[in-house]
């Protein structure tokens, strides 16, 4: 009988600790209400935003991937509009971020990273939402306030993660591509 | 040096606070301002077989009310005396309806009022000045069209009928009034001031509310607009249909005094075979006009003792409406009109140059040529 | 860390010059947002009226359809995701129905001889009257 065995790597710890703690900010985050359904700070996407600094792009998409499987198993949301309505923004979201790395880091700190990320999010989000959820013209009043919230939650997690960085590294610069996640 | 701290401290926090605070209270006062209601009386009713709209601004709900009600009142007798073929109470007509009765079996003389006198006087000198394309008279031939009746459906064109009709060319210059007394020398004249009648009204209208002291109203009479006065900084506005959707194609400001009027096909009218028969007649054919789809005209305040701006603009949309378009410009000029807009049956737009400054197209693009 | 948000000076330094592009870019979004889409254009209700009255204004926010009795006969008034028309009328010349769908604010529909009105009104009208 061949039992086969998973060999983790120190990658694969590093991002499992990070996703956990994204996983953690997003729980804190779900049991404050939101004035607004979909209207939420996003408090996690700093952890991603974070990793992106230190360790690059893929390992980033990981932990915000996992962040959205695991947070809707641990609050009954899996497979439920609203786990569609995150892993869409969340894909877009990383879709954006990964071509906005082009942008040079002599310019732009988190803070753009972030709002763009955000924005997104945001037009993942409706387009779920415009084409299945709520297939009405009516929609078209969400987007504004969306775009409000966007901007203005993005710009304060993007302020949050470069002060975290500031304490973390002399430089705002982006690691090398080089950190690949590799399983065995 | 922690005094000094804490001042730099507290000077940076008021800033911080109180210059937005300053933003704030501006937003406080816009947002209360808007929430006050403006004192705008709007009424809408069915009246003179039309929809009537009258909005009355800067008097009391009250007064605006009783005003309002009392125009609505002077319409409907309006509607009444100056109806052409129906009958207003009790198989009895009204007075048009009697004088055109009597005109059919050739009566010699026939009373009438005298507000009827000076309208068949005033009528008879606009269709002169039309070259008789605006025609009063030919009441008979838009019977035979179907277009005196309550709603319009497909007839059948009975032509022999019509030839009859515009041979006998019944004209207002066949009507002879004397004083308070009338006849006609051509019995196949039948008087019809659907044409007239609610410029007539919105003149009478706006000299009851001039009377009393209003001095910023908006009357609408199945289409017809004339405007006394602003709408509080601004002056009224009125959207110009589109001659085929329920859009407004254009908007123009109407200031104190000035009418608008717009004669179309697309209100009254029938579909026969595919092709549009509305209810405005060329009296040299017999036939509806069917080069035209619309008319508007912008008619200023007229002298005192001439045809009044709400007549006017009731009237002058007809001619022009006939016209060939290459003397469209010439039909206009002899009621001396200089703002007018006219969409023919391709949907192409003409628009007189001193027009033009005064439209705001609702569309971008949208594609007209000017006349000169 | 919070003490950083009392002091919005120091804050604003850590922004470098491509950060305030982004902020300006996307505050011209969200405001063009604003305009277009929360425009007066979008009407929000409809507002029937038979004879001198006001029937009644139903948010345009819904799928229903409304019968009405005007002065010859029965309508019937159908609201769709923003936009409302007459479907049914007991006019001979159905005027009213070829009208079609009104979606913009300030749009309206007439049936004379049942009289009644449709008109969708949205934060303020376009024009005082319309001439038609």
């Amino acid at each position: 009988m061949k039992i086969t065995q998973i060999q983790t790597t120190e990658d694969d710890h590093r991002i499992a600790k990070l996703a956990a703690f994204a996983i953690a900010l997003h729980m804190v985050e779900a049991v404050i209400p939101s004035p607004l359904p979909g209207v939420k700070p996003g408090i996690a996407n700093i952890v991603t935003l974070y990793v992106l600094y230190q360790y690059g792009f893929a390992t980033a998409a990981w932990v915000n991937i996992l962040r959205v499987f695991a947070s809707s198993l641990l609050l009954g949301q899996f497979l439920s509009p609203t786990f569609i309505l995150s892993l869409s923004g969340a894909l877009l979201s990383l879709a954006v971020l990964w071509l906005s790395m082009y942008l040079p880091k002599r310019y732009f700190s988190a803070v753009s990273f972030s709002i763009l990320a955000a924005f997104g999010h945001i037009a993942g989000q409706l387009i779920i939402v415009r084409l299945w959820l709520i297939p009405h013209a009516g929609v078209a009043y969400l987007i504004p306030v969306f775009a409000l919230a966007a901007l203005f939650f993005g710009l304060i997690n993007g302020l949050i993660t470069n002060k975290l960085l500031v304490n973390k590294s002399t430089k705002y610069t982006l690691q090398p591509q080089t950190s690949k996640v590799t399983s065995t | 040096m922690q005094d000094q701290l804490v001042t730099a401290n507290c000077t940076t926090l008021k800033s911080a606070i109180i210059s937005p605070m300053r933003y704030l209270f501006l937003l406080l006062a816009l947002l209360l301002s808007s929430c006050f209601k403006e004192p705008l009386y709007h009424s809408q009713s069915y009246v003179f077989g039309t929809l009537v709209d009258i909005s009355i601004y800067g008097e009391t709900d009250e007064h605006a009310r009783f005003l309002a009600n009392h125009i609505l009142e002077n319409f409907q007798n309006l509607h009444n005396q100056l109806h052409a073929w129906k009958l207003v109470s009790e198989n009895k007509l009204g007075e048009l309806g009697q004088l055109n009765a009597a005109f059919q079996e050739g009566k010699k003389l026939t009373t009438i009022s005298p507000e009827l006198a000076a309208i068949l006087v005033d009528a008879t000198a606009l269709s002169v000045k039309s070259n008789g394309l605006f025609n009063p008279a030919i009441g008979h031939l838009i019977g035979t069209w179907g277009f005196q009746r309550d709603e319009f459906t497909p007839i059948e064109v009975d032509e022999a009928a019509i030839k009859n009709l515009v041979h006998a060319q019944p004209r207002m210059t066949d009507i002879v009034i004397k004083g308070n007394t009338v006849y006609s020398t051509n019995p196949t004249v039948k008087l019809d001031l659907g044409g007239y009648a609610k410029g007539y009204a919105l003149d009478i209208a706006a000299n009851y509310l001039r009377h009393e002291h209003v001095k910023n109203a908006l009357i609408n009479i199945g289409g017809n607009i004339i405007a006394l006065g602003k709408h509080g900084e601004n002056p009224w506005r009125v959207g110009i249909q589109h001659p085929r959707s329920p859009t407004a194609i254009a908007t123009l400001d109407l200031p104190d005094g000035w009418a608008v009027g717009t004669s179309g096909d697309y209100q009254r009218y029938f579909m026969l075979n595919g092709k549009r028969y509305c209810h405005i007649i060329d009296p040299r054919t017999g036939y509806p006009a069917q080069h035209t789809q619309c008319v508007t005209v912008l008619v200023p305040p007229q002298p005192p003792n001439q045809t009044q701006a709400g007549v006017l603009s009731d009237v002058v949309s007809k001619p022009i409406f006939i016209e060939m378009p290459a003397n469209r410009n010439a039909a206009a000029q002899a009621f001396g009109i200089d703002n007018f807009m006219v969409i023919d049956e391709q949907s192409a737009i003409f628009v007189s140059s001193k027009m033009l400054k005064k439209i705001h197209w609702v569309e971008s693009g949208v594609k007209f040529s000017t006349l000169p | 860390m919070l003490n950083f948000l009392r002091y919005p000076r120091l804050l604003t330094k850590q922004l470098l010059i491509g950060d305030w592009l982004i902020i300006l870019l996307s505050l011209l979004a969200v405001y063009y947002l604003f305009q277009t889409l929360w425009s007066n254009e979008h009407a929000a209700k409809v507002q029937i009226r038979i004879g001198d009255k006001i029937y009644a204004t139903y948010s345009l926010n819904q799928q229903r359809e409304i019968h009405v009795h005007g002065k010859i006969g029965d309508a019937v008034i159908s609201i769709s995701q923003g936009k409302a028309r007459f479907t049914k009328s007991p006019c001979n010349t159905q005027y009213c129905v070829h009208q079609g769908w009104l979606t913009r604010a300030g749009q309206a529909a007439i049936c004379l001889p049942n009289q009644i009105s449709l008109e969708l009104l949205g934060d303020t009208k376009p024009y005082d009257s319309l001439n038609y």
